[in-house]
């Protein structure tokens, strides 16, 4: 069977799974993003806290995801939830460091004039540091996303939804004509994925990004 | 302290008083600022200049406890302001800084209406006010209103950096090096703009720089400090000139203080001398007749309306006999308005042919001229009355300071 008319065939099947997979990276790249920009507020202004969560969930991203999904069934059982601890815990680096530069890229002078006006602390963070560290933050999430679309498809080891499921079927029907099929439609999905969320990154960042800073 | 001599500005009233203000940073053997008294009047420029390290922006920035204080007080318009909430405080006190610090990803009318809209002005109050602001630092607000601060010139973000200082008509300003990273012409108007502004508005204003020169322009009284923010003089500008109260002072401000005081004095504040001139289309015998009469070398030709066009010597009116007196001699040029100081009056005259300068008002027709006895008469004029000042307050036996520098 060709390739094109398998999709075709699988056409509900893949819409499906994309949705599933969306929000679970989603879910998880929100999660993240809550997380790290707070560790990142809270770190940025001393230099061993600042060390340590960096550390930190710089380790997370070295654990073998095939195994940090397999430790999480213990806990939080088959099925999403485990799925989307994992990928919040790889998320969180990109973020937390995008967020510490951002906050930490911000001219002094900028800061010292808010401060001489002022502003209080957290009036001086909404209003001044964070929207001047916000393409950077952006950026970050906008990888995070990246990285975890991929790491997402592995998820369906402990029956998480999303492509994955293609992915793994197929891996257990190696030397079918079917095999490689399942494999490349659940590929395209998550590059297809990539792709829009890509784009919905780049209107964001537009959006949100003050003109005087673009 | 001598008050009496600075520019009717001052009301006397004590707008800032700093009472044995110490700042000690962790981890230092030294105060960084050790015990300093300062009385600073309302409405006058006070300008703090002393070299890299003197601890001067240290002080400044205690005031507005950006830095705060180890010990001592701050008194701000009656009021000790050394522990109230610091963030109300620095909402009463302008804050202009080298780096000007415009927030980029903030229009410029909203960078200006910072401090208002944090003292929850309403939106209309606060609009009318950012585009007074603007037009006060001559920014036209219907083209600058809504511009972002990267398509500002350095100089322009300055304006604003001031007219978001006054945002909120704070009755004091600390100004940091203000105009310390801008070239220097356009320094030189922005210097000029401000203290036009500041005839107008009447703050109390601190001033930081390490530039004596600035700090002579720009304040109604100078204090000079030396390591630790320790006084070496506090006075105005002509007081430091003529009677530096000592050796660190002399030093500082270095050779020039005879040419650096002619900076203090304008055109206007002295008689001019008239010169002998005459009328285009005079005939040349007549006006060999007046060069004659008067004890000059040359005549100075002006125009119907009275603007100078030529110097005409005797040869010139011998050898161009028939050729009218605008086409003979030599072009009038070292001109000066009365508003120019005498320093620039001296700069035209060194350069000028007859050795004097001369003076037309702002339509450019003749008002008369300065020559060098009228500069030296200047110079020993504010020597003497100096010097007079400081004599008087040795024999009240105050605290003249005048242990040395008395001629």
């Amino acid at each position: 069977m060709d390739f094109f008319e398998f999709l075709i065939n699988r056409s509900d099947d893949m819409l499906e799974l994309g949705i599933e997979h969306a929000v679970l990276v989603g879910v998880s790249v929100l999660l993240a993003t809550v997380i790290g920009v707070g560790l990142g507020i809270a770190t940025y202004q001393r230099e061993r806290p600042r060390e340590v969560v960096l550390a930190i969930t710089g380790a997370f991203l070295t654990v073998p995801s095939f195994a940090l999904f397999i430790l999480l069934i213990g806990p939080l059982g088959l099925g999403a939830m485990p799925v989307v601890v994992a990928l919040t815990m790889y998320g969180l680096l990109p973020i937390v460091r995008n967020t510490i530069t951002g906050l930490r890229e911000v001219d002094p002078a900028i800061v010292e004039s808010a401060l001489g006006m002022g502003m209080s602390r957290s009036q001086r963070l909404l209003r001044i540091e964070l929207p001047l560290a916000w393409p950077v933050i952006i950026t970050g999430i906008r990888v995070t996303t990246l990285v975890l679309l991929g790491i997402a498809a592995i998820g369906a080891i402990v029956l998480g939804p999303g492509y994955g499921e293609l992915i793994f079927t197929g891996l257990a029907r190696v030397g079918t004509p079917v095999a490689v099929n399942l494999v490349l439609a659940g590929t395209l999905g998550v590059i297809i994925l990539a792709v829009l969320f890509d784009a919905f990154f780049y209107v964001i960042r537009k959006l949100t990004t003050s003109q005087g800073i673009r | 302290m001598t008050s009496t001599t600075v520019n009717n500005r001052s009301t006397g009233k004590v707008m800032i008083r700093l009472e044995n203000l110490t700042k000690r940073f962790p981890g230092q053997k030294h105060n960084a600022v050790d015990n300093l008294t300062l009385d600073i009047y309302e409405g006058e420029i006070v300008v703090l200049v002393g070299p890299s390290g003197c601890g001067k922006t240290t002080t400044m920035k205690m005031i507005n406890r950006i830095i705060e204080p180890t010990s001592g007080r701050i008194i701000l318009d009656g009021e000790d302001v050394t522990t109230t909430d610091p963030d109300a405080l620095r909402r009463r006190i302008g804050y202009v800084i080298q780096q000007v610090g415009l927030f980029p990803h903030l229009t410029i009318g909203e960078n200006i209406a910072t401090v208002p809209k944090l003292l929850g002005w309403d939106s209309k109050r606060v609009s009318a006010r950012v585009d007074e602001l603007l037009e006060m630092v001559n920014l036209a607000p219907e083209s600058y209103r809504n511009r972002y601060p990267k398509q500002l010139s350095g100089g322009q973000k300055q304006r604003v950096g001031v007219a978001r200082a006054l945002g909120a008509d704070p009755d004091v300003m600390l100004m940091d090096e203000p105009f310390g990273a801008i070239d220097p012409i356009t320094r030189d108007r922005l210097q000029n703009e401000f203290l036009r502004l500041q005839s107008e508005v009447r703050k109390t204003i601190v001033f930081v720089t390490h530039d004596i020169d600035e700090a002579i322009k720009m304040g109604d009284r100078i204090a000079i400090l030396q390591d630790a923010s320790k006084i070496a003089q506090y006075d105005t500008p002509e007081q430091i000139l003529t009677a530096p109260a000592n050796d660190f002072v002399s030093d500082f401000i270095g050779n020039g203080a005879s040419l650096k005081r002619l900076n203090l004095s304008h055109v206007s504040d002295i008689e001019l001398t008239q010169w002998p001139t005459v009328q285009l289309g005079t005939d040349h015998n007549q006006a060999l007749d007046m060069l004659r009469r008067s004890d000059r070398s040359a005549l100075l030709v002006l125009d119907e309306s009275g603007r100078p066009r030529r110097w005409v010597g005797a040869d010139d009116l011998h050898r161009g006999a028939g050729r009218p007196l605008d086409e003979i001699g030599l072009p009038a040029g070292a001109m000066v308005e009365p508003r120019a100081t005498l320093s620039d009056a001296l700069n035209e005259l060194i350069t000028a042919r007859y050795s004097v300068t001369i003076v037309v008002d702002a339509k450019g027709i003749y008002q008369g001229v300065v020559d060098i006895e009228q500069i030296n008469e200047a110079i020993r004029g504010m020597r003497s009355s100096a010097v007079a000042r400081a004599r008087a307050g040795l024999a009240e036996g105050a605290e003249a300071g005048s242990t040395g520098g008395q001629p």
